[in-house]
């Protein structure tokens, strides 16, 4: 039975895989701040997401496209769902994706639940840096 | 010398993440947009130079037709590419690819519109039940 679905899957699946890079999701609804960011991520090496909504992006992550290393958002995203609301939703169903929030106003008090929160405007340079960090300890001696 | 840049605007996140990835294996840079508004957004930011927009037909408001007219009054060096399916973007893509800064396709656009299509089907099995 396993063997009808073999073939058809490596047709499709072959040529989309790449070398494991870290994938980060962005989630930013503005638009020039995730373009900026994203190029930055991109030129640091990493395979980068575009989200501009948090539901966009729980939808990606649901889809199963490729794996999601980790999850950086803006907290006031357009949509039903923000950005805390998101990092709640993947603390309890994929606990294993780490998340940093980011926002231009004070982090709310239940911000502890992801592992970092980064004021804006943000060092693009030591945002990197840190995400860097988090995958590390995420997984130890995997390259990023 | 500074790679081709690209512009797609593409509402699904699924489609255009792939769409984009793809472009990129093709050796261009390539901006994301959800919406004409923001495509308007990062074409008139002029930070970058934009060679090519790939856009949906319908991309919101502003439309794509509106966004391919303002692009053709106001940066004449653009060029504007607009597809109203998925299929049509995905095909599109390939041809962008062909003419690209690379040598050789990394893939077939179709492997891109077959993998696009597997996403989406559960998805509309979900909206119509």
């Amino acid at each position: 039975m396993i063997a009808q679905f073999e073939s058809p899957i490596r047709m499709i699946a072959q040529p989309l895989l790449r070398p494991r890079t870290a994938r980060i999701l962005v989630v930013e609804d503005e638009v020039l701040t995730r373009a900026f960011i994203a190029e930055e991520l991109r030129l640091a090496g990493f395979r980068v997401i575009e989200a501009d909504r948090a539901d966009d992006a729980l939808t990606y992550i649901k889809a199963a496209v490729e794996q999601v290393d980790l999850v950086f958002s803006d907290i006031q995203t357009p949509g039903s769902l923000d950005g805390l609301q998101l990092a709640e939703i993947l603390r309890d169903k994929y606990p294993d994706i780490p998340v940093i929030l980011t926002s231009g106003n004070a982090p709310p008090r239940h911000v502890g639940i992801v592992e970092a929160f980064v004021p804006k405007p943000y060092d693009v340079t030591q945002t990197i840096a840190l995400m860097s960090a988090i995958l590390a300890q995420k997984s130890p001696g995997e390259p990023l | 010398m500074i790679d081709p840049c690209i512009l797609i605007v593409e509402e699904d996140l699924l489609v255009r993440t792939l769409l984009a990835e793809y472009l990129r294996e093709c050796g261009y840079l390539v901006l994301e947009a959800s919406s004409a508004g923001d495509a308007r957004t990062l074409l008139e930011d002029g930070s970058r130079r934009i060679d090519i927009v790939l856009a949906e037909v319908k991309s919101g408001e502003p439309s794509g037709f509106a966004l391919a007219s303002w692009v053709r009054t106001h940066l004449p060096n653009t060029q504007t590419v607009l597809a109203g399916t998925i299929a049509t973007a995905a095909e599109k893509a390939g041809d962008i690819c062909q003419e690209g800064p690379t040598l050789s396709k990394p893939y077939d656009h179709r492997l891109v519109l077959d993998h696009i299509q597997r996403l989406l089907a559960p998805r509309d099995r979900n909206n119509r039940a």
